[in-house]
């Protein structure tokens, strides 16, 4: 059967099995869990901004620290956190629930990149819903503010940190979807590794400079435009630069998606025994 | 020659301390085969094995030169139609197919003609844009075919194909088989209905308990089984008289007049003496013969012979 070969196969193939994960991960009843939690910062800037006392909405000062703190804490550590191990556990452990994995196993695509197609799919996704999050968060935030609040938005300034946060919010799908790919791929039952996951992650404060450094929400926290108060923790772990955040925040990605790829190469079907 | 051929040595597959198949060996040339064995013999085993779904605790296979760890390339070459009656969740008969003709390369326009050919030629036209989860068990077995020929493969591994279907399904998926053998690919099919796979196979591949105990072409299988006499019925104007006769040579170990005297079933143990000597004793007498037909040399007979209990069938 004639078609296209090397490169130009793999790029359709991954083009293919993308645009797959993309329809499933936005499209399908599935979805529903993640949209509901990505909804959730939303409705509370929205609560916010229809129950802001009067005396502080002619000040947007404080709101950039506020919306830091909310974006660090609650979205960043939560939605995201959860919203990537819900879209991406099941890349893998959802077809192999549905037992309809064999289907892409049994196509002329190397498993490489049949891992590699459906982790772009799980990180487009998940980067528009989340990113879509975090937009109208923050607008929502700023809205209250009337004038003040647009000219911050609209400002260099404020674009800047937009942008920084949407950057730091797609790093984190990347991130955290490689290892909730993996952990699908691996587990059973991925929820019990997210859970540890979580727990080392909300450790990360409190662990020692070298350990921070084996923390995923660390090289994102140094991303993050504007400084939040870590307390007296803070000390023991100075940011990284930039540069170095997002060069390891990829570092990472690529080497959990490496992982995974090198399971899916020996994956067997026996859903049987899932 | 050997890049036609299906090459199975020494495989075992355990899954933990469970047996799944035990030091098989087989080389399986173009045509039908069938794989047969009671339910747990390890049929299913074997073809995920063939195609890469499992990988072998130990032993190798190459399948016409490819060995099943390389996907991209076994996969030109084979489709597999496994017993699973699950799809990915929200699939048409249609899209199931072009998303299917898209992983092997083809782009929109080619894969779109060549998912309307294959549906036809499945008789699935109709339901085509239909959410496979309303399908019937047939048409869903349709598709799963469908799924398996539609990249035109040289080597096609069919488990259970004829389940769900009603007999002219049956009858036009036989139809297909034989005219994709008959083109010279190679076409591996099991199925517990022994009868169809008498039909359809050109050589068979018994399986019990996760060995293979027999294979090859029925009659070389049968002729191989010296432990129990060969049976052979002559329809005939006069059995009596044959059977008179046959008691004169050794090997006739039995004469059983069948069927209101039309014929007479003999059993021999010495199938290439009996043959002659029957065609002697035949003209000899002068009977009318109208049929001479081994009886027992059928994937079912074998079947019991090796395995016992019979497979059976609907």
């Amino acid at each position: 059967m004639s078609g296209s070969h090397g490169w130009s196969l793999w790029r359709r193939q991954i083009t293919v099995l993308a645009k797959q994960e993309i329809g499933r991960s936005l499209f399908s009843r599935r979805s529903l869990a993640v949209y509901l939690l990505a909804a959730m910062p939303i409705a509370l800037a929205l609560l916010r901004a229809l129950f802001l006392p009067e005396s502080q909405r002619a000040h947007a000062a404080h709101t950039t620290t506020e919306f830091a703190e909310v974006y660090h804490f609650f979205i960043l550590r939560f939605i995201v956190f959860f919203s990537a191990a819900m879209l991406f556990v099941k890349l893998f452990r959802g077809e192999i629930l549905e037992r309809s994995l064999h289907y892409h196993l049994l196509a002329p695509v190397r498993r490489e990149i049949l891992t590699v197609g459906k982790y772009i799919g799980g990180l487009l996704a998940s980067a528009a819903i989340l990113g879509a999050t975090v937009v109208l968060t923050i607008v929502l935030f700023y809205l209250p503010h009337g004038r003040a609040g647009m000219a911050h938005l609209t400002s260099a300034s404020g674009l800047g940190e937009g942008f920084a946060y949407l950057v730091t919010t797609v790093l984190a799908c990347a991130a955290y979807g490689a290892l909730f790919l993996l952990a699908g791929l691996y587990f059973k039952n991925p929820m019990i590794p997210a859970v540890l996951f979580l727990g080392w992650e909300l450790l990360t404060p409190f662990l020692p400079g070298f350990l921070k450094l084996l923390s995923v929400v660390h090289y994102l926290g140094s991303l993050e435009p504007v400084p939040i108060s870590q307390g007296p923790f803070a000390l023991m772990a100075q940011p990284v630069p930039g540069w170095l955040a997002v060069v390891a925040l990829i570092a990472i990605s690529v080497g959990l998606l490496a992982l995974g790829a090198w399971k899916a190469r020996g994956l067997e079907i026996t859903y049987s025994t899932e | 020659m050997t890049a036609d051929i299906i090459s199975v040595k020494n495989v075992s597959k355990f899954y933990g301390e469970v047996l799944g198949v035990n030091r098989v060996t087989v080389d399986i040339e173009p045509g039908l085969t069938g794989l047969v064995g009671p339910n747990g013999s390890g049929k299913s085993t074997l073809m995920h094995l063939l195609c890469g779904l499992l990988r072998p605790t130990r032993g190798s296979i190459s399948v016409i030169g490819v060995p099943p760890d390389k996907p991209e390339e076994l996969f030109r070459l084979v489709g597999y139609c496994t017993q699973y009656d699950s799809f990915p969740n929200g699939s048409t008969g249609y899209s199931f197919l072009s998303h299917t003709l898209a992983l092997h390369g083809l782009d929109g326009v080619d894969a779109d003609r060549r998912a309307w050919e294959v549906l036809e030629q499945v008789g699935l036209t109709e339901a085509a844009r239909r959410r496979i989860a309303g399908y019937s068990k047939g048409m869903r077995q349709r598709i799963k075919l469908a799924q398996a020929i539609c990249h035109d493969p040289r080597v096609l591994i069919l488990d259970e194909p004829l389940n769900g279907l009603d007999p002219m399904g049956r009858a036009e998926m036989i139809d297909l088989f034989k005219e994709l053998a008959g083109a010279g690919r190679h076409v591996i099919v099991s199925s517990h209905i022994l009868h169809e796979v008498d039909l359809i196979s050109d050589g068979v591949i018994m399986i019990h308990g996760g060995s293979v105990v027999a294979e090859g072409s029925i009659r070389d299988v049968r002729g191989e089984i010296t432990a129990q006499p060969l049976q052979v019925l002559v329809r005939c104007d006069r059995p009596h008289a044959i059977a008179a006769r046959a008691f004169e040579f050794a090997h006739v170990v039995e004469a059983q007049i069948v069927d209101e005297a039309t014929g007479v079933l003999l059993r021999t143990t010495d199938a290439g003496a009996f043959f002659p000597e029957l065609g002697r004793i035949i003209l000899d007498s002068g009977v009318e013969v109208e049929t001479v037909t081994p009886a027992d040399e059928s994937v079912h007979a074998v079947y019991d012979y090796l395995i016992g209990d019979g497979g059976g069938g609907p």
